[in-house]
């Protein structure tokens, strides 16, 4: 320990000013979520039995499960495509890395208001797709089902997809050149050399992309609040309208815990099957 | 055939990330019949320039953005004040306990913002804050310290390590090691992080909502031009915000070397 | 309180000033929704330090402010209210036997429709259920869509407008079973096809953006709109009436907004004298004249202008049908499982009766809850 002192010291700001406010709320807000919302008693599991039984609830679970799983793994996919294409040296590299960062930059409630723009009934998405001939009747992609999940996780990857793909370049840029020119030399085509050298040593970073995405994936809330609203929830507006329109901070915070929950078994999960890869390997 | 995806990848990309702009940018300068109808116009036809000067007449400009420049660079400067010797010393410590504090830090993040909004707030408008700058750079900060903190460690974790124990065995202390080897050297790290902290601050709107009540910021200013008044008049609105942005991203994107990014992960 | 650029400028420029001038003190008004009104004053009443001295708040969303006691009790002042001021929307600012709100504004919904589109397929304006059937219908099978918005986003909108649909069948909306509302989710299963798309996303603000942009053609919303659609919007052929009954009798409820003093105001008598400045002959008159809202006192209408009159007719014969909401403590329950009837019955097509029943079991053991 003494060895560390002065990194304690060093660290004790910031843990103290972080934990110090936020630590009490989540606190307060774990008891709420145990706590019986009438007699006030502790610990009961009444509001879990409220919301286990809500089919809203039961939906806004599937629903924030699949738009994680799916976005996540269409964000690393698309990320490690632009990454590999700014990769290459070509005219205008310096443009488009610009370009593909601006998303990171609109505020989200900003966001928000322009997926509606697209998705809207009468959107430009419908008017596109009008134009082209694909469709003579607009399509209803935000009313329920799987097209709409799926706008959700198209809506939500147009933000950040980015910052995928600024993490994938990071570890493709730290690759040294030597390794990669000398399995072109050997021969090795395009598709062997990505998946027996560059995605394994790929691996931390696409560890850090998941682990950083993967806890705000979990929490969507500006854009369904705004293009799905009570039809179709995630748990973050789940929380936020047992909050907000029904007065119920009970159910809020229990359905919040249970959001919680569900990161770090995810981030467990995850970093067990890596570490068994690892060891595999 | 390799050259072909990837230019098809690269224009796909382009039509997606800039068609939600540009359709911003268009509904702010449309007159709006162009837009109100049962197939609207896709082109730039009809440009009005009414929206944008009814926007900058009503005078909800300026104040707000200022509140949200000042409170983006204020919680910025705090986040980095508090993160730089956290994250150093996180660099130093062996990888199980440092990624252990770092998920602990994390957690914050874990919970939506709406159930601990309200308890935070009351607490700093409790010590006087409501409606000041301070009050929402102390809860801005909370909020991005975070991502400050994880690109602070991956940039400390990038500097090797003999440069520093060259230093010591010079008889340079901790402290001024940091002072002066460090965090120069770590500098485009801690411009990545003060980018990504800057952006966590300036879209931020639960916080704001308690603590920003007369002076507001320029979220709070869109989210009311969303309910109250026409999307037009929204969409100019988005994007004045929006404009500053670009102009920090774009400017400061040279900085954005993704190993900043990535060293926390490295042990 | 949550008004449109308009509406400030005149309070701005009319209102606040004989009242500032008088008092010798400075108002700042600050715009909040009525949706975060609630969580802003806890976070300051908790705080102690309450910086709001006097709120304007929606009738609908006051429960949480009661159940959490965030305002101070108004009953001493009860016998300061003027006497015109019409005695139902006092009774609208009791909870519990207490006055805790002082009437200011009623304000009620009325219907939209696009003109144009009604004389092009030749169709009268819908004067009940029947009507309105008929009317989506021969949209539907012209146009290939739904054209009739009902605001369908869930949450306070919904509630309001399902409670009034529910009385004007005849029916007990917190009883979420009787006859009336059976009827009134059975026609609304049936109404459902021919309702457009974005209905699930209309509430207050996005349903006058969906009238204007020719999503839907008919709709309900509140009377703020008209001025946006028409002016911001640019679409003149927008045009509103007092609305349809049901098959019982027409109903509409009356919403607007009351003032309120949060909890440890600290100028609670500049407070309580600005409120009898607001039910004044003069400014209710001044607000019907200048903003065409209704007012809270019978005599405040003898100055109307002719073109106000003109405006306000299908608010003023809306109110002619109005109902007042009960003030119950479990209005937020309400609002959660009539939401979820809505969702469940209208939008999924799940059978009408035994749906209901499950959700006034849980309305039941709210209600003996509270």
């Amino acid at each position: 320990m003494r060895r560390y002192s002065t990194e304690i010291i060093f660290l004790f700001p910031l843990l103290a000013y972080l934990l110090g406010f936020t630590l009490i709320p989540i606190g307060h807000a774990t008891i709420l979520a145990f706590s019986d919302p009438w007699s006030g008693a502790f610990p009961s599991l009444a509001s879990f039995e409220n919301i286990f039984g809500h089919f809203q609830f039961k939906e806004a679970v599937f629903n924030t499960l699949f738009i994680t799983v799916v976005g996540l793994s269409l964000e690393l996919v698309l990320g490690l495509g632009l990454a590999l294409l700014l990769l290459e040296r070509f005219r205008g590299r310096k443009f488009f890395r610009a370009l593909m960062l601006l998303p990171l930059g609109i505020p989200t409630i900003v966001v928000a208001s322009n997926m509606r723009y697209l998705f809207d009934t009468n959107g430009f998405l419908n008017e596109v797709l009008y134009r082209l001939g694909m469709i003579e009747v607009p399509l209803n992609w935000m009313g329920g089902g799987i097209q709409t999940l799926f706008s959700l996780v198209v809506a939500d990857m147009w933000k950040v997809t980015p910052l995928v793909m600024l993490i994938l370049l990071a570890g493709l840029e730290s690759i040294p050149r030597e390794v990669l020119e000398a399995a072109e030399i050997d021969g090795a085509s395009y598709a062997r050399r990505l998946r027996f050298i560059l995605l394994p040593l790929l691996k931390p970073f696409i560890t850090m992309a998941l682990i950083i995405r993967g806890i705000d994936a979990f929490r969507i809330f500006e854009l369904p609040l705004a293009l799905t609203g009570q039809t179709v929830r995630v748990m973050a507006t789940y929380s936020f309208f047992e909050y907000r329109e029904f007065g119920n901070v009970h159910t809020s915070a229990a359905s919040a815990a249970i959001l919680m929950v569900m990161i770090l078994i995810a981030i467990g999960v995850y970093l067990k099957v890596v570490k068994q890869r690892e060891i595999m390997a | 055939m390799r050259r072909f995806v990837f230019l098809i990848l690269l224009v796909f990309a382009v039509i997606f990330i800039l068609a939600p702009v540009y359709l911003m940018v268009k509904i702010s300068l449309s007159p709006p019949a162009e837009i109100l109808r049962e197939h609207p116009s896709l082109g730039m036809e009809g440009i009005t320039f009414k929206h944008w000067s009814t926007i900058l007449s009503a005078g909800q400009i300026w104040a707000p953005l200022r509140k949200s420049l000042t409170v983006a660079v204020m919680s910025v400067v705090l986040s980095l004040l508090l993160g730089i010797p956290g994250a150093y010393a996180l660099s130093r410590l062996p990888f199980k306990l440092s990624s252990a504090i770092l998920l602990f830090i994390f957690l914050s993040r874990m919970i939506p913002e709406i159930e601990i909004a309200l308890p935070i707030s009351i607490t700093f408008i409790r010590i006087g804050l409501l409606d000041t700058d301070l009050g929402l750079t102390l809860a801005h900060a909370l909020r991005i310290l975070p991502i400050v903190t994880w690109i602070l460690v991956s940039s400390f974790k990038t500097i090797p390590r003999d440069l520093e124990d060259a230093a010591f065995v010079d008889g340079c202390g901790k402290v001024r090691s940091l002072l002066t080897i460090m965090v120069p050297l770590a500098l485009p790290g801690i411009a990545v992080a003060a980018i990504f902290g800057f952006l966590g601050s300036w879209d931020e709107f639960t916080y704001a909502v308690y603590l920003a009540i007369a002076k507001k910021t320029l979220p709070l200013v869109v989210y009311y031009y969303i309910n109250r008044a026409s999307f037009f008049l929204a969409s100019a609105y988005a994007t004045v915000i929006t404009i500053p942005v670009i102009i920090v991203t774009y400017s400061l994107q040279k900085y954005l070397k993704a190993e900043y990014l990535a060293g926390a992960v490295k042990s | 309180m949550g008004l449109g650029e308009a509406e400030w400028k005149v309070m701005r420029e009319e209102i606040f000033p004989p009242f500032e001038k008088e008092a010798k003190v400075k108002i700042e008004a600050i715009q909040m929704e009525a949706a975060d009104l609630p969580q802003v004053l806890e976070a300051q009443v908790e705080a102690g330090r309450v910086k709001i001295d006097l709120f304007a708040q929606d009738n609908m969303q006051l429960a949480y402010l009661v159940n959490r006691g965030l305002i101070e009790d108004l009953s001493e002042y009860e016998k300061e209210i003027p006497e015109t001021v019409i005695p139902a929307l006092v009774e609208a600012c009791r909870f519990k036997g207490k006055l805790y709100f002082m009437p200011y504004r009623p304000n009620v919904q009325i219907v939209y429709y696009n003109r144009e589109k009604f004389e092009n397929y030749q169709l009268d304006l819908p004067r009940d259920w029947e009507d309105l059937l008929e009317v989506a219908r021969v949209f539907k099978q012209e146009e290939g869509k739904g054209k009739i918005l009902f605001k369908a986003y869930g949450g306070a909108p919904t509630a309001t407008q399902l409670y009034e649909w529910i009385v004007s069948a005849g029916g007990d909306p917190f009883s979420l079973n009787d006859e009336g509302c059976v009827k009134t989710f059975a026609f609304l299963q049936e109404l459902w096809p021919f309702v457009s798309a974005d209905s699930i996303r209309a509430k207050f603000d996005t349903s006058n953006e969906y009238i204007a942009r020719d999503s839907a053609y008919l709709m309900q919303n509140w009377p703020f709109g008209i001025r946006i659609i028409v002016e911001e919007y640019a679409k003149t052929d927008i045009e509103t009436y007092h609305g349809f009954s049901g098959p019982v009798r027409e109903a509409h409820v009356i919403g607007g907004e009351v003032l309120g003093i949060p909890r440890g105001a600290e100028k609670k008598e500049l407070a309580l004298k600005f409120i009898r400045y607001l039910q004044s002959r003069e400014v209710q008159g001044k607000l019907v004249n200048k903003l065409g809202w209704p007012s809270v006192r019978t005599d405040a209408y003898e100055e109307m202008t002719g073109l106000m009159r003109e405006r306000f007719k299908a608010v003023n014969e809306a109110l002619e049908y109005g109902v007042l909401r009960k003030n119950v403590s479990y209005w937020d329950d309400y609002v959660k499982y009539v939401n979820d009837a809505f969702t469940q019955i209208v939008i999924r097509g799940e059978p009408v009766e035994e749906t209901l029943d499950y959700y006034h079991d849980q309305l039941e053991a709210a209600k003996r809850r509270m």
